[in-house]
């Protein structure tokens, strides 16, 4: 998978050389990373969460230091010009502007105050006249509503206005972070094409994507970046055909040892503390935020004490449906029932109280307080001790506390943290955090957990680390577990029966054999056969 | 009746300046995310400016000294200590600043001394007459040069450059900076201006009916804190809104204090405080501040 791109030959535009990243000094984020972007090419950047993408932008685009990230070696350079060192307004004087990943328009100002923003940093009046010319030009939409808040348009036009404003600047390379998350099909192949016209006007485009369908779609030359290094490179379109590309981003074919390991013992009946599992039921389920449908109609079922995995690509309506289960968000149809019980409508602790616990995409303990401090907190449900008689410590609430400790550290045990809980949980590496969290779930003695991207952003050790203690918790408490999940090996090791959604609709539910076979999964995910 | 009315029309004089004030105050803590303690001492160092030159130079030249030493000490501020410390926790920031404001504050103090100063305004303590109502010259003439500012202002922030990009560093800064807005420069424009407002607010403060200038006009100044708080942190129309309110609650239970004289003495000191609590009860992010949305 080395084929020599063609066009290096000629002097690049954008040159990456030996680029290594860190964060606050410690977490290594890019190494040693190679990246060119020829004249007038449109170049993807493709790549799992975590694996670097972002910080290779913020590198070129110099914002590093505002995330307390710092280039340790390498250079990055524009036509010969050093980019490292400039500040980001001189970068972008320079030539190179980024549309920022979720398109952060500026939704107090106009349409037309947002194009100007971007056109703040263009050379004189003249140009931004141009600049602005052509943005019209290229979305008529954004001339009709230019006097209009850009808060109240749609995700497409969000987006499309987000690289209009970049735009006005008149880029000779165009930054583009991830610009199909979230939007509907059509709305990205439209997104697609207008990259690759304002290519054909002379812009060089470099796309950071994890939708690679659309990304290898458009570009010419691509890099797929894995855990901070660059580990496959070369012609979009024969990267698109490679089997390699194609396991990475479905799984299939991925390491099936932890399953065969968990089917031969028993399910082990749980220790009668938890609460007993119960099966969820989500009936025709649709979640709308103002005008835009972020679940349409979904419905599943999670038998109890089974490894549910909810999947799909960015923007799907994953986090919403666990949003909805965990009461976070209202739905707006449809119902969701647990053990019979309907759990729409209900506040979040009262749905936690109903046995359903949940962790974060985004870690969120208390990262001064100990482990063990952490997994006590989430045991005040089951903790009777008022707060005088905790704080005279009466012998009542003395015995309690000793009682609850044994708990906590039998559930840290199980997660392969029982060495961590003295430890402070800002001094705990990623992976062990992310697993602090799957233990501060558990001590809820939940019957349902729901997990929501546990393995992001992991690297292949912890990922495992993790497939490994929920598949012990499976069994040891017999609760039934849904996991909303990126990474389609991780799922399909674990998971009993997978749910695939997409742009907020239900495409296949299944076992994961079925489901990865599926053509439609298929096509979500890579977009195969569509060129 | 004519009491109230007199009363109302000083109180939205006084709310007048007190909203210039609080524009200084929601200007920085846009551009910066500072809470801005030292407010008070840098419109203290416009007004002695004044009152130190107005004698050898005149009141309208001593005035243009004024307002722009109080705009090169508050840029001064940003560009010396903040600057350096950009990021840092809010508290942390707004703690930096109540140094600040102790330091510039002992030193005007001790400059001050014993001197009355004045500012050589050309109204002095004429009084007009407004169909039966009795109010300060200076009074007037500071609301009428408080609409005009404001006005101005408002202007600047809606159509120019300079707003555009001041609402967009404000909105998001990192967006912002990756669309060439200079962060820096912003934050000094923001710092500068708030500084100049406070100047005028400050000459304003420090003329007729009060006694001159003196440490307390500092002091005074922090009248305009519960104005921005009300208004709600982030908000130019709830700075206005919120020094109106304050100023006509402040000029009411003045004037009313000896019918009110169960709630004792000083109710002028403590009644702004009591609304700004008021009005945070019902709504915790001011009359017009942006709430605070998190995402799960």
């Amino acid at each position: 998978m080395s084929a020599a791109p063609s066009r290096q030959a000629a002097a690049p535009l954008l040159e990456v050389r030996g680029l290594s990243v860190s964060y606050a000094g410690a977490v290594q984020a890019l190494d040693g990373v190679d990246v060119a972007v020829p004249d007038g090419a449109i170049v993807a950047v493709l790549g799992n969460n975590g694996a670097g993408k972002s910080t290779l932008l913020r590198a070129i685009s110099g914002m590093l230091p505002a995330q307390r990230g710092a280039i340790d070696a390498g250079e990055i350079s524009l036509a010969g010009l050093r980019l490292n060192g400039l500040d980001p307004a001189g970068i972008v004087r320079a030539g190179v502007v980024q549309v920022p990943e979720g398109r952060r328009i500026f939704t107090d100002l106009t349409v037309e105050e947002n194009l100007r923003a971007g056109g703040l940093a263009a050379a004189d009046r003249a140009a931004r006249a141009k600049a602005r010319a052509r943005v019209y030009d290229l979305f008529p939409i954004l001339r009709e509503r230019r006097t209009q808040p850009a808060g109240l348009m749609s995700g497409g036009e969000q987006q499309m206005l987000a690289i209009g404003r970049a735009l006005m600047a008149s880029p000779r390379l165009l930054l583009l972070d991830e610009p199909s998350l979230g939007l509907a099909p059509r709305i990205v192949e439209q997104i697609g094409e207008v990259v690759q016209e304002i290519n054909r006007q002379g812009t060089s485009v470099l796309l950071v994507e994890q939708n690679a369908a659309m990304a290898l779609r458009v570009s010419e030359l691509a890099f797929v970046l894995e855990v901070g290094r660059v580990s496959v490179s070369g012609r979009s379109e024969e990267l698109e055909r490679s089997e390699e590309i194609r396991d990475r981003y479905l799984g299939v074919g991925a390491a099936r040892e932890a399953r065969a390991a968990s089917a031969a013992s028993a399910p082990a009946v749980g220790d009668g503390r938890s609460a007993a599992a119960e099966e969820l039921v989500v009936d025709g389920l649709t979640v709308r935020f103002g005008g835009i449908s972020a679940l349409t109609d979904v419905s599943f079922r999670v038998a109890a004490g089974t490894t549910h995995a909810l999947i799909g690509p960015n923007g799907a309506g994953k986090s919403t449906c666990l949003n909805v289960l965990s009461g976070v968000y209202a739905a707006t149809e449809g119902r969701v029932l647990y053990g019979g019980q309907e759990i729409t409508g209900l506040r979040p602790h009262r749905v936690a109280a109903l046995g359903v616990s949940r962790t974060f995409q985004n870690i969120s303990l208390s990262a001064g307080e100990t482990v063990e401090e952490n997994l006590l907190l989430a045991r005040h449900r089951l903790t009777r001790a008022g707060f005088v008689s905790a704080g005279l410590r009466l012998p009542g609430a003395r015995r309690e506390r000793a009682r609850q400790l044994d708990r906590v550290r039998e559930i840290a045990a199980l997660v392969g943290l029982e060495d961590r809980l003295r430890q402070l949980v800002r001094t705990l590496p990623y992976g062990d955090r992310k697993r602090v969290e799957l233990a501060r779930a558990l001590c809820a003695e939940p019957g349902l957990l729901l997990l929501d991207e546990p393995v992001a952003g992991m690297t292949q050790e912890e990922s495992a680390a993790m497939a490994r203690a929920i598949e012990v918790v499976r069994q040891e408490l017999g609760i039934s577990i849904l996991v909303v999940e990126h990474d389609m090996g991780f799922v399909m090791s674990i998971a009993d029966r997978v749910t695939v959604l997409d742009f907020g609709r239900l495409i296949a539910d299944g076992p994961p054999e079925e489901v990865q076979r599926d053509p439609e999964v298929l096509r979500a995910y890579l977009g195969g056969g569509e060129r | 009746m004519n009491q109230f009315l007199t009363l109302l029309l000083n109180g939205l004089s006084l709310g007048c300046i007190y909203a210039l004030i609080a524009i200084g105050f929601v200007v920085v803590f846009k551009a910066t995310r500072v809470l801005n303690f030292a407010h008070g001492s840098i419109l203290l160092l416009g007004a002695y400016v004044v009152g130190r030159t107005h004698e050898s130079l005149g009141f309208w030249l001593a005035a243009l000294c004024g307002i722009a030493a109080a705009a090169i000490a508050a840029a001064l501020v940003e560009l010396v200590i903040m600057r350096r410390v950009r990021g840092a926790d809010l508290g942390t920031l707004a703690i930096l600043t109540l140094g600040v404001d102790i330091l510039m504050l002992t030193e005007l103090s001790r400059r001050i001394g014993t001197d009355v100063l004045t500012t050589g305004a050309p109204w002095g303590s004429d009084v007009v007459e407004v169909a039966g109502l009795r109010i300060p010259e200076s009074r007037v003439i500071a609301a009428g040069v408080a609409v005009v500012l404001v006005a101005g202002f408002a202007a600047a922030f809606k159509f120019s450059d300079w707003g555009i990009a001041m609402r967009s560093a404000a909105e998001d800064g990192e967006t912002a900076s990756l669309m060439g807005i200079r962060l820096s420069r912003v934050a000094l424009t923001a710092w500068a201006l708030a500084g100049a407002l406070a100047a005028i607010a400050g000459l304003f403060l420090a003329s007729f009916p009060s006694p001159g200038i003196d440490a307390q006009v500092g002091l005074v100044a922090l009248a305009a804190i519960p104005a921005w708080v009300l208004g709600g942190f982030d908000s130019i129309p709830g700075a206005i809104v919120g020094g109106l309110i304050i100023g006509v609650v402040a000029s009411m239970s003045a004037g009313y204090q000896n019918d009110l004289l169960f709630l004792g003495r000083g109710l002028g000191d403590v009644a702004p405080y009591a609304v700004m609590l008021l009005v945070l009860l019902v709504r915790p992010s001011g009359l017009f501040g942006s709430r605070e949305v998190t995402r799960v």
